[in-house]
């Protein structure tokens, strides 16, 4: 019951902080002179594939933990983690389709960091047909877990790939320096809160769907086992 | 290291008398060139780079049968149980199936290659040291992701299905290593202008045969 | 009989996702023992000797296996395995399949050790020829002496019956009589009441996860053994 009422909180605070930066992306972040207001989707597109990275983080830090403690909390929260990854992922590759369309006057382009987010995202769609093909539960955290570990090690190594081609993907934010106004800044900033905000209350929901589905499983089997 | 070589003898002992993965692994990848010769339009010439994309994508598709066999082997009749209750560590057994992968893939590339050759080797510079390190570095990489993939697939009911499904996603980066250099290497550029892909690929194979090597116990226990 | 513990399972569970396999097994084995565990189908017997045989991982409890002062460090590479899938490469020969394990058990100068087993189990004269040409009950021969084959202290039986014909099964009979008799400690899981009486020493029921009976074969007065035994395969 606790964790319903956090759950609330969660959903209620990240819808405010959601609609905030919405608001504030269209009402106070200033229009970029040369791409107009097309360039607003960034403040949606840079969010999203933060998270989504986080999610394969998070999927991979699982992972670790199921194979050493064999848990079976950790393939539940792996595996919320994968699925909000590979759909941020998705939507990572439509708002960054949408901007190209009138920037670069084409919808998609073979650009290494594209192709690097089509790859991950090829990788974790691999790993939910991989979890949907497994029966035993053990067995399914056990491989998924293997994936997770394996889809995130080739990670730096797709984005390296992608940096040894020349890229015309803008780069925004350079190690030293951010190539921006200061009110954008703190807009993304806002928008960065959003979506990781948004992206808690996520995890916390899905994972919290296949923690009461192991509840009823266990309720279901003392029932037909009568004593226990 | 000696129950690698005992389970690396058995495995290709089997494989002389079913011959089935080599030859089916051979005759799918000359299919593959026919079949590619005829999607870019037959006996066009193709430029080296274009050439290297239809080499791999032959190798790679035929490798992956072969693959899928050689861990389903232990299932049949259970031989894996025989190798979990005995003494023998599963890394072992990672890097003796991974040894059998690797004689497959060049026994079989040993036919594939000269084919290709054949069929598309008009604008193509031939230098077989570079070739065969290219070869050598892409089987390692590609042997170790597919070891440790087949053995999670294996204990699937979609075994021949799943593999590579999981396998091509995570080998991208491979598969791009290794187009770019061979590409170099069929326009006859000199070594020291794509060495530099050959050692992402075996950087690669050594990251992966790693992560197979420790992944592989927790994988083969489930089976 | 040694006495002391040879084999302790302590509060052995094992959880599935819709079942429980095994809901708290006690069971100490001394060395020697020959234990004959009956049950109805999914009372959790071959759970419980995948268990032994370190090929699952309990929910919860544990296997101890001490062996005694004389092989305790080595105990886990003297452990035999017998089930009714026969754990042998078809495309080998029943020799090959042989030096195969042997190999993976390091013995030194297995050849006649090999000889022996094929004259035990009646194979000797078909030793070069392919398993995948032999007929169940040889295959299963051949699983016997392959379990053998690394000179067991601990056996452990899945249906080893099932699909025998009858010199098959003699022979695995008179084999365990025989290793019985030598004092390895033996699991046996079974449906064959006949086979599994005649043979072991100590005799177990499980049902639904719980060891429900557990005697010494010399205590056992057969007619009612059977009304029990049937009663919990009707449970079920």
């Amino acid at each position: 019951m606790k964790d319903d009422l956090t759950d609330r909180i969660l959903v209620v605070l990240s819808s405010v902080l959601m609609l905030t930066a919405v608001y504030m992306i269209f009402f106070y972040a200033p229009t970029e002179r040369v791409m107009g207001i097309v360039q607003k989707i960034f403040y949606f597109h840079l969010p999203l594939a933060f998270m989504a990275f986080l999610s394969y983080f998070v999927a991979f830090v699982s992972g670790v933990l199921y194979l050493v403690k064999k848990d079976i909390k950790w393939d539940i929260i792996g595996s919320a983690s994968v699925e909000i990854g590979v759909v941020f992922t998705t939507l990572v590759l439509i708002t960054g389709s949408l901007w190209a369309r009138p920037i670069w006057n084409t919808w998609w382009t073979w650009d290494p960091r594209l192709t690097s987010s089509l790859i991950l995202w090829l990788i974790y769609v691999a790993y939910i047909i991989l979890r949907m093909s497994v029966e035993q539960a053990e067995r399914r955290a056990t491989f998924c877990a293997v994936m997770a570990i394996v889809g995130f090690i080739d990670v730096p190594i797709v984005f390296l790939s992608a940096r040894l081609w020349r890229t015309i993907h803008p780069v925004v934010i350079k190690s030293k320096s951010i190539d921006m106004e200061p009110a954008m800044i703190s807009v993304l900033a806002i928008s960065m809160a959003a979506f990781l905000l948004f992206w808690i209350t996520l995890i916390r929901i899905r994972s919290r769907v296949d923690f009461m589905e192991l509840r009823i499983r266990n309720l279901e089997k003392i029932k037909r086992g009568g004593m226990e | 290291m000696g129950a690698t070589l005992v389970i690396l003898r058995k495995d290709l002992l089997i494989e002389i008398r079913r011959k089935d993965s080599v030859i089916s692994m051979i005759f799918f990848g000359i299919l593959l060139l026919f079949v590619m010769n005829m999607a870019i339009g037959i006996g066009r010439k193709v430029d080296p780079e274009l050439a290297a994309g239809i080499l791999w994508i032959s190798i790679l598709f035929s490798s992956v049968l072969g693959l899928g066999r050689t861990f389903s082997l232990e299932k049949t009749n259970r031989c894996i149980d025989g190798l979990l209750v005995s003494p023998v560590a599963p890394s072992s057994v990672f890097v003796a199936k991974n040894l059998v992968n690797l004689s497959f893939m060049l026994i079989s590339e040993a036919v594939i290659i000269p084919v290709f050759f054949a069929l598309y080797g008009d604008n193509i510079t031939v230098r077989l040291a570079p070739l065969l390190a290219t070869v050598l570095l892409l089987n390692f990489g590609f042997s170790s992701v597919g070891t440790l993939f087949s053995g999670i697939t294996a204990a699937t009911s979609r075994n021949e299905v799943l593999l590579p499904l999981l396998l091509f996603p995570v080998i991208t980066p491979l598969i791009a290593f290794t187009v770019k250099a061979t590409g170099e290497i069929f326009a006859g550029v000199p070594f020291g202008e794509y060495s530099s892909w050959l050692r992402l690929m075996a950087a690669f194979g050594l990251i992966f045969s790693c992560a197979g090597y420790l992944l592989f116990d927790y994988v083969m226990k489930e089976n | 009989m040694d006495d002391t513990a040879f084999l302790k399972i302590q509060g052995l569970r094992k959880s599935y996702e819709y079942v429980d396999a095994l809901r708290g097994v006690d069971l100490t084995l001394a060395r020697g023992d020959f234990l004959c565990l009956f049950g109805p189908n999914g009372a959790g017997k071959t759970t419980l000797i995948k268990i032994v045989a370190d090929l699952l991982k309990p929910t919860s409890g544990t296997v101890e296996i001490t062996g005694g002062p004389d092989l305790d460090s080595d105990i886990r590479s003297r452990i035999g395995l017998i089930s009714h899938q026969t754990l042998l490469y078809d495309e080998l020969t029943a020799r090959e399949n042989l030096q195969f394990y042997s190999s993976i058990y390091q013995i030194p100068d297995p050849d006649d050790k090999i000889d022996s087993l094929l004259h035990t189990v009646g194979l000797y004269n078909r030793r070069e020829e392919r398993v995948s040409t032999f007929s169940r009950g040889m295959q299963q021969r051949l699983s016997i002496a392959r379990a053998l084959i690394n000179d067991p202290v601990l056996l452990l039986l899945d249906e080893p019956y099932s699909g025998l014909d009858q010199f098959a099964a003699t022979v695995l009979s008179n084999h365990l009589k025989k290793l019985h008799a030598q004092h390895r400690t033996i699991i046996m899981v079974t449906h064959n009441l006949t086979r599994g009486l005649e043979t072991a020493d100590r005799i177990g029921i499980l049902s639904e996860g719980r060891l429900v009976y557990l005697k010494d074969r010399d205590e056992i007065d057969l007619p009612s053994f059977e009304d029990h035994y049937l009663m919990h395969m009707e449970t079920n």
